[in-house]
């Protein structure tokens, strides 16, 4: 018998028991839907993770003086006496199309002080106009404002807040070693408090206008530590790093994310290497239960396949017509699967379900966690999991189809 | 900053009788308290040359036992009037562009005062170095034709200290130091101080100048020296006070 013949067998068998079929499609059904979300939403925790832990602060890409990493020397400043100005360099940051957005920021270190307390802090000085569009630092304010450009305002961390006792309006001290050896300081007007949610961020940091730090640490204007870039595809940096370190020159030095936070890389590649675990483990689970479904079916057939060998079919079509019986119930599996798993993905995609009224936030290395069943389109693993499923199915069926062609015509006619 | 300290704070103890110690703890005890006093006054000069600056300072100090110190900048200029008082564990600084007072937290004990490359703790640091250390004669004999004891001082287990082994070189003619290495837990050399200028000031024989280096930044250094000295004045401990810190100096005592 030709395979022409084999396929409408195959078909019409799996609708002589339908309730078996249809519960087998839906075992691989929920097995392919289950490696899809789960490896969606791995990638929609990792893509957050990133966006998180680059996005608050670091940026997705960082231009510094060559030198200035790590140590972050005061002294090693962008836009120079030599070389571009601070002003060129940003336009040409800018100017990378990967790139959406660029702003200057100078780090320094000192102290912040309110009456009795005293607290030791990184002060960054920010262009506050241009810093909202990179970071979102200056987008947590929870009481006053950002600090507003040429004041003598600064922005505390909530925890830092805190331990002064001070609030938006409060006046408090700030002293900074300057680049000439002189103790910078002046005294400042809190504008605002942040709340980022990282312990570290809330209890250390402190933002001021760039031109405040720059004249409180006597550094020139036009100087400074760093220009930190938005790029809305966290994956292109390395690309577009590349592409700027050929475009400034030798004397800065154009770090990624991934190279200044590569704990975060680490990470994505974990999470990505546990897909193919995930995978493994579903659809190892799912060929037992589709092998038992055929062992059963294969068994209740053995009068006809002992009919159909002594009529002379070939052991091979056997064979063949369990395996294609398998494929189709495997496609029917996929159709169910996939008719449930997009619009689920859409949904979790654009409106997540937010658990953490469930859960809380937490950190992990240094990122804002928020439990979300936000997913990101797996679009390879949902071609891979098809694949998967198929091959599940047919695997599954092999045994049984082995065994229905062997089954021995003659003793079993007989009823032997 | 305690050697700059107690270079002022006098070698009061220092008479005749210690010629006659004997055992490295005796010896290293005198050199110590030589290094601190009842009370003081005096005039400093601190010259810091970092790898990206060199700046020179001027400043008045008043001490009080180990407890008590006032110093305060009177030049350059820009930094006149900036004033650091120490009572117990405790320091504040005065800032007089703002007038205002802060103080200083725990965590930035090992920073450096000022600048320089005296730490905070070296400053609010009151405790005996035989109470902290043992000590025994790593070389007694001539260096340049100069007898000397050259002692190791290594941290008793349940000191809290900084040091993982301290080295100083005390002429034996007259039990000056000559200098002080300074090692940090896992041995290796963390900075170096350097006392010349020995005369007598304020009625005492002292090292008037004191250079300390860090052993990782070899082109960088802090120099103090001492332009004049008193010893045992009439001072209370009121004098030790946030009044008097903000205040401009206290010249009369």
């Amino acid at each position: 018998m030709s395979a022409r013949l084999w396929w409408p067998l195959a078909w019409r068998n799996l609708g002589r028991n339908r309730r078996r079929s249809v519960i087998t499609a839906a075992g691989l059904a929920v097995g392919y839907f289950s490696v899809v979300a789960m490896v969606g939403w791995f990638d929609g925790l990792t893509a957050d993770m990133i966006a998180n832990g680059t996005g608050i602060v670091t940026g997705q890409l960082q231009v510094h003086a060559a030198g200035y990493l790590p140590d972050r020397s005061v002294y090693q400043t962008l836009g120079g006496s030599r070389g571009p100005t601070l002003d060129e360099l940003l336009q040409r940051v800018r100017s990378d199309p990967a790139v959406a957005a660029a702003a200057p920021r100078v780090y320094g270190g000192g102290l912040v002080s309110s009456g009795a307390a005293t607290v030791a802090g990184v002060f960054l000085g920010v262009d506050p106009e241009r810093e909202r569009d990179v970071s979102r630092l200056l987008h947590t304010v929870v009481r006053g404002a950002a600090p507003a450009p040429g004041a003598r305002e600064i922005l505390l961390g909530a925890e830092m807040a805190r331990i002064l006792g001070v609030e938006p309006g409060a006046e408090v001290v700030v002293v900074a070693p300057a680049v000439d050896g002189s103790l910078g300081n002046d005294l400042f007007i809190v504008s605002g408090v942040f709340q980022s949610g990282l312990a570290d961020l809330d209890r250390t940091f402190a933002l001021m206008p760039l031109d405040a730090l720059q004249a409180i640490m006597a550094l020139e204007p036009g100087r400074a530590h760093e220009i930190a870039a938005l790029l809305p595809d966290p994956w292109q940096a390395p690309v577009a790093a590349r592409r700027l370190v050929a475009a400034l020159g030798g004397a800065v030095a154009v770090e990624p994310w991934t190279a200044l936070r590569p704990e975060l890389l680490e990470y994505a590649q974990l999470a990505s290497s546990w897909q193919w675990i995930m995978l493994v483990i579903v659809f190892g689970m799912a060929i037992f239960g589709v092998a038992n479904t055929m062992l059963m079916a294969t068994f209740e057939r053995r009068h006809e396949f002992a009919l159909l060998l002594a009529l002379g079919a070939a052991p091979g079509g056997i064979v063949r017509s369990v395996l294609y019986e398998a494929i189709a119930l495997g496609a029917i599996g996929l159709a169910l699967g996939a008719a449930v798993t997009g619009p689920v993905l859409v949904w979790w995609h654009n409106a997540p379900p937010d658990l953490t009224p469930l859960f809380g936030e937490f950190t992990m290395i240094g990122a804002l966690v928020r439990l979300r069943l936000r997913v990101e389109y797996p679009w390879v693993m949902m071609a891979q999991g098809a694949f998967a499923l198929f091959a599940t199915a047919a695997l599954a069926a092999l045994y049984p189809a082995i065994r229905a062609a062997r089954v021995p015509p003659a003793d079993t006619l007989a009823g032997r | 900053m305690r050697r700059l300290l107690s270079g002022v704070l006098g070698l009061c103890l220092l008479g005749a009788s210690a010629l006659t110690a004997q055992t490295p703890r005796e010896i290293i005890d005198r050199v110590d308290r030589l290094l601190r006093g009842e009370s003081s006054r005096g005039t400093v000069s601190m010259e810091i040359v970092t790898e990206h600056w060199s700046r020179s300072m001027e400043m008045r100090i008043w001490s009080l036992g180990t407890d008590n110190a006032l110093i305060r900048i009177t030049a350059p200029e820009k930094d006149a009037g900036t004033a650091t008082l120490k009572v117990g564990h405790e320091i504040w600084n005065y800032l007089p562009r703002v007038d205002r007072t802060i103080k200083l937290p725990p965590s930035l004990m090992g920073d450096g005062w000022m600048g320089s490359h005296f730490t905070n703790d070296d400053l609010v640091k009151d405790s005996r170095l035989i109470d902290d250390y043992d000590i025994t004669i790593g070389y007694e004999g001539a260096r340049d034709g100069v007898p000397v004891w050259e002692f190791v001082l290594t941290p008793k287990p349940e000191a809290a200290v900084v040091w993982g082994r301290i080295e100083e070189q005390v002429r034996k003619a007259d039990l000056m130091p000559v200098w002080a290495r300074f090692y940090d837990d896992r041995g290796n050399l963390s900075r170096t101080m350097t006392f010349s200028g020995h005369r007598t000031m304020g009625g005492r024989l002292v090292p008037t100048r004191t250079v300390v280096q860090p052993a990782d930044k070899p082109n960088e250094r802090t120099t103090i020296s001492y332009r004049d000295l008193e010893f045992d004045i009439q001072i209370n401990p009121s004098f030790f006070s946030l009044r008097r810190l903000q205040g401009g100096g206290g010249s009369g005592q």
